[in-house]
């Protein structure tokens, strides 16, 4: 793991900060030049930065990005999990947030492969909708084909879909009441599917909460697809110094050790992190970098 | 003229009076993107033990009301590894650089201690005696006199660098503790290391740390902290360098002026990346506001008689 001489630590302006659903916000920074363009799966650490409580910043995925000569403007999309998220629901136009990135590592993009598959799970649509847009700007017109998989408990839980719709030739909509697209879990959607896709020119990108993680490795488990998943974990300082995000991974040996869900992550190879061992409880279940 | 900063420790003259806590910034690097580690008192690393830990499952943290609850479990690289792969790093700069060590057993404690002697880069050692002695059923090695002194003979047996020992606040009496340690021949304390804590997760019923328990930190243990420098200042004779909720540059300076002669600033770097350095520079502020011409005029000068 290369030191990243590209973390910059500085005060970002809100300038939108909008509930788009219920418990659901957008919110748009603009921040110094400085701050380096980051990859999809990157994310920040955030706070308001007049304020002392909550004490500590939270970690949430990078929704979107783009550079402009004077300044930089990132948007982020939250839901409402706990004090952190409530405070910075509460900002408005013009006040400041700290503001600490772009941190972790990102997906890895082969763009030798064809089909690429995209599977949000709720707010897990926040890192996902960057990595469409990011996608779709790289692939040559006709070149290749992005397919998006997005779940939520409801129709009015569906959000962020417009960035993946656009970079999407198909986008598979779920929810778990029936109130839009198709009733129950999107990884039922992407089994029936799974039969059309070659594993040898296709990668998976995955973001959501662990269980429907769980349920992906169960689907893969079998064939030989490659799927990467970002996960969230509670965090402290967001640059690997505290040991505070820590996931288990197996080793082949069968031995268990931890791993930085803020370095070596928030991005990992799905078998990585599946091999975990059942009686550990795990600290976040809602998709993206989000507590 | 700039006021002086230097403060000397155990024989070790650092720059200035910050250092960083343990366990709080890695090995130094992570925080190198913003934080100039030259303009440190001192680089204290995270505890290392003769081998590798994993350290504790997750989850290991949790916020509380002005701080945090840990229980990471002492997960480090081991000393070995430390040597060759991270100390490379600190020696560029010219900061003093403090291993953190501990061990399950007096012979871990003097074995790492050993390993670091000698080797170029590590200028002091400061013994962490909060973890458990699973020789005495679980018992932390701090929570005991007889057993922190002890551990403290077999460290400065093992090395000629300075020793600090670092105490629990974990004990009915810290101050009896402190004057073992000191007895024992310690070249100065650091105190304190974490408060033990709880939370719970109402929803779910479950404890939010998977160890159930873990040590609390942040603004919220300063007034016990700064309550128990005091108490061991008068204790002891040797140094005691402060630990425990320093944010800003006047938590510092409480420290400093009830009698600690350097400070550890830990949590504030997870909120504030630059704490360290800004604390250093707002030191520096306060002794040109006064017209104070060195840092060492502050130290230990509480006025406790009331006016009549």
């Amino acid at each position: 793991m290369t030191m990243n001489a590209d973390i910059t630590l500085l005060t970002a302006t809100v300038t939108a900060n909008s509930e788009i659903a219920p418990g659901f916000f957008r919110m748009t920074l603009a921040a110094a030049p400085e701050f380096a363009s980051p990859a999809p799966g990157q994310f920040v650490m955030v706070r308001d930065a007049d304020a002392r409580d909550p004490l500590l910043a939270r970690p949430l995925s990078i929704h979107g990005f783009s550079r402009k000569r004077a300044e930089v403007v990132v948007t982020l999309l939250y839901r409402i999990v706990g004090r952190g998220t409530s405070k910075l629901a509460r900002m408005r136009m013009g006040d400041a947030l700290q503001l600490l990135g772009p941190l972790g590592r990102p997906f890895a993009i082969d763009t030798e492969r064809k089909t690429h598959v995209l599977v949000a799970g709720g707010i897990g649509v926040a890192p996902l909708a960057f990595l469409a847009r990011h996608l779709r700007q790289r692939m040559q017109p006709g070149e290749g084909t992005i397919v998006s998989y997005c779940g939520a408990s409801r129709a009015d839980a569906l959000v962020g879909l417009e960035h993946l719709e656009e970079a999407s030739s198909r986008t598979a909509i779920c929810t778990d009441d029936g109130s839009r697209g198709t009733r129950g879990p999107v990884t039922d959607r992407l089994a029936a599917d799974l039969d059309g896709y070659d594993p040898q020119d296709t990668a998976l990108y995955a973001c959501g909460p662990f269980p429907m993680v769980e349920r992906l490795g169960e689907i893969l488990y079998t064939r030989s697809f490659s799927c990467q998943v970002a996960l969230e974990e509670r965090m402290a300082c967001g640059v690997g110094a505290c040991l505070g995000c820590t996931v288990a991974v197996t080793e082949d040996g069968g031995g268990r050790r931890y791993v930085r869900v803020c370095r070596e992550g928030p991005v990992f190879d799905l078998p990585t992190v599946l091999r975990r061992r059942k009686d550990e409880r795990r600290g976040g279940e809602t998709g993206g970098a989000i507590r | 003229m700039m006021p002086g900063m230097c403060v000397e420790i155990g024989g070790l003259r650092l720059k200035n009076p910050v250092m960083t806590a343990s366990g709080t910034f890695g090995y130094g690097e992570e925080y190198s993107p913003f934080v100039d580690l030259n303009l440190l008192g001192a680089v204290v690393v995270k505890g290392l033990s003769l081998h590798p830990r994993p350290g504790n499952p997750p989850p290991r943290i949790i916020e509380t009301a002005g701080g945090m609850l840990n229980s990471i479990g002492l997960e480090n690289i081991g000393v070995e590894a430390f040597v060759v792969e991270k100390l490379p790093f600190l020696r560029r700069f010219e900061t003093a650089v403090i291993a953190n060590i501990f061990g399950e057993t007096e012979e871990e404690y003097r074995a790492v201690a050993e390993r670091l002697t000698g080797v170029g880069g590590v200028h002091a050692l400061e013994v962490n005696i909060s973890c458990p002695n699973v020789k005495k059923g679980g018992l932390a090695f701090g929570a005991e006199p007889a057993a922190a002194a002890a551990v403290t003979r077999i460290v400065k047996e093992a090395t000629d660098l300075p020793v600090i020992v670092k105490l629990t606040p974990n004990v009915t009496d810290i101050t009896t503790v402190a004057a073992r340690v000191e007895e024992a021949g310690a070249d100065a304390l650091s105190l304190i290391n974490t408060l033990a804590g709880m939370s719970v997760d109402i929803e779910r019923r479950t404890p939010h740390l998977a160890c159930v328990t873990g040590g609390l930190s942040g603004p919220a243990v300063k007034p016990v902290a700064l309550r128990m420098v005091w108490q061991v200042t008068k204790a002891v004779k040797i140094p005691v360098i402060g630990v425990g909720g320093i944010t800003e540059a006047r938590d510092a300076l409480e420290f400093l002026i009830t009698g600690a002669r350097a400070v550890q600033v830990g949590t504030a770097n997870f909120f504030n990346p630059r704490a360290t350095v800004e604390i250093a520079a707002g030191i520096e502020e306060y002794l040109v506001q006064y017209g104070i011409a060195d840092v060492n005029e502050i130290i230990g000068t509480l006025r406790e008689e009331a006016e009549k």
